[in-house]
């Protein structure tokens, strides 16, 4: 499993069931809570007795500082669950506790809204990037001069998807600027982390055939871009300012020429911290287990040195073969 | 084996194999204990013997403390960057968390080294001395190799993961 998929496998398999059971006759009844990458939970359950309908229901941490950035969250999910038939963004049965949710109508929907059910994380998270992209194309439209003043003013949208680690998004008339913010939890991972971020610098220049993947940069301060919005986040403690990493994808508009592009680019990107996570564990795992056997070599060549306990002129057999015990 | 390094190992051998001369011994200051003299806050001097040192660079150094009936063998592991620093401390301590297996590995380094072992006379008669230095010098040859190697692996595959992801933008 080298890449991370963009939708929950769980909502999936759930709804598949359920269409399934629904299908045949005798609806399932559900209550499940599923988690998802960064602190996300996903609640599934019927709506109140009526089991044609299901009630899909989200909360995330980014929600908020999604929604800051251009204030329409809730219009922008309505129209991408339009898109497919079955599924509504409805706000009078929004779940307590909850930030959205959606009811699945069992006798409507298809395979692809069940997709796009799975991708409710995404889906929340791209918001701020498909106001960029919109912000960057209009950028392109205007005159020379204008771009650049326009360009710089342009405010860097800011997803604060887990407690101290944000995703920084500035839109400019010919690229788009994607900063993450990521902190080390432990001094290992921190080493680990800069090995895999200088390969992720370095990638492009060394492969020819990734050439025109996004360019990728790494420092320990806050990048230009965003060092006004910065200031404002960075209530984070000393202690871990020094464990503080910046990541910087610059998007081409060759990224985000098409609906399809935009929507691999931004699924791709919204995974980038847990796959690049995801990546140093397992480095981690190997090594733990690499280790174990080489252990098991070094007791090898020790127990060699241990003299046998007794010789078989010592020991005596019966006819059979077993040892005679005194 | 690179042209400096046999010489180092040969002196280690030499050196382990006349500090390796144990007799059992039991505590002048304590009525029925049999302890390891080099471990002890020794008040007899004579139970000690002189330390040797041999370094072949300032990375990569071995202490050998012998005395009347136990050997402590200190290895310093050599930490070019800060990887191998993580490395060789993850790796010794592993090791040293199955330390009864290994019956001579000692569970806390002397300061100052990244690895100790602890060979008493008890390991001398139930062990082929021989056999024993063997291994020791098997340890010390094999752990500069695995290091390297792991390092190596972590590139590679941390150039194989940043590849993967970025492949996914070409279009």
């Amino acid at each position: 499993m080298l890449h991370l998929k963009p939708y929950n496998l769980l909502v999936q398999k759930t709804l598949t069931e359920a269409l399934e059971a629904y299908n045949n006759g005798s609806p399932l009844t559900l209550d499940r809570i599923i988690s998802d990458f960064d602190y996300t939970t996903l609640h599934i359950t019927n709506d109140g007795t009526d089991k044609s309908n299901l009630l899909v229901s989200i909360r995330t941490k980014a929600t908020q500082s999604c929604n800051e950035s251009g204030n329409d969250l809730q219009g922008f999910l309505q129209a991408k669950f339009d898109e497919v038939p079955g599924l509504a963004l409805s706000s009078a049965k929004k779940e307590a506790g909850y930030d959205f949710t959606i009811t699945v109508d069992l006798s409507q929907i298809t395979a692809q809204s069940i997709v796009q059910a799975s991708l409710f994380k995404i889906l929340v998270m791209s918001y701020p990037f498909y106001l960029a992209f919109g912000q960057s194309n209009a950028l392109s439209q205007l005159n020379e001069i204008d771009q650049v003043e326009k360009s710089k003013e342009a405010r860097a949208m800011v997803i604060k998807y887990r407690d101290d680690e944000n995703i920084y998004i500035k839109p400019s008339f010919d690229r788009i600027t994607v900063i993450f913010e990521t902190i080390f939890q432990d001094e290992t991972d921190k080493v680990f982390g800069k090995v895999f971020l200088q390969e992720f610098v370095d990638a492009r220049k060394r492969n020819r055939s990734i050439q025109s993947a996004p360019q990728v940069l790494f420092s320990h301060e806050p990048p230009l871009e965003i060092q006004e919005v910065a200031q404002q986040h960075a209530h984070v403690a000393g202690a871990k300012k020094s464990t503080r990493r910046f990541i910087t994808f610059v998007l081409f508009p060759r990224h985000y020429s098409s609906d399809e592009l935009m929507f691999t680019s931004v699924s791709q990107l919204a995974l980038f911290r847990n796959y690049f996570h995801y990546h140093i564990k397992c480095a981690k795992a190997y090594m733990h287990s690499r280790m174990r056997y080489r252990v098991d070599t070094f007791i090898k060549v020790l127990n060699r040195a241990k003299l046998d306990e007794e010789t078989e002129s010592d020991s005596r057999r019966t006819i059979t073969g077993r040892k005679m015990v005194y | 084996m690179s042209q400096s390094l046999r010489p180092y190992l040969t002196a280690v051998r030499y050196s382990l194999q006349a500090a390796l001369n144990l007799s059992n011994f039991s505590s002048q200051e304590v009525e029925r204990h049999n302890r390891p003299e080099v471990e002890v806050d020794n008040t007899s001097a004579e139970l000690l013997l002189q330390p040797m040192h041999i370094a072949r660079n300032e990375h990569e150094q071995v202490l050998i403390e012998p005395s009347v009936n136990s050997v402590r063998m200190s290895i310093k592991v050599k930490q070019a960057d800060e990887i191998e620093q993580i490395l060789v401390h993850k790796f010794t301590s592993f090791l040293e968390q199955r330390a009864e297996n290994f019956y001579v590995l000692r569970r806390v380094p002397v300061p100052g080294y990244s690895i100790s072992f602890l060979i008493t006379n008890k390991h001398t008669e139930t062990m082929i001395t021989e056999k024993l230095i063997e291994f020791i010098i098997d340890f010390m040859e094999e752990v500069d190799k695995e290091i390297s190697e792991m390092k190596l692996f972590l590139n590679a595959r941390a150039r194989f993961a940043a590849e993967a992801y970025l492949e996914q933008f070409v279009y």
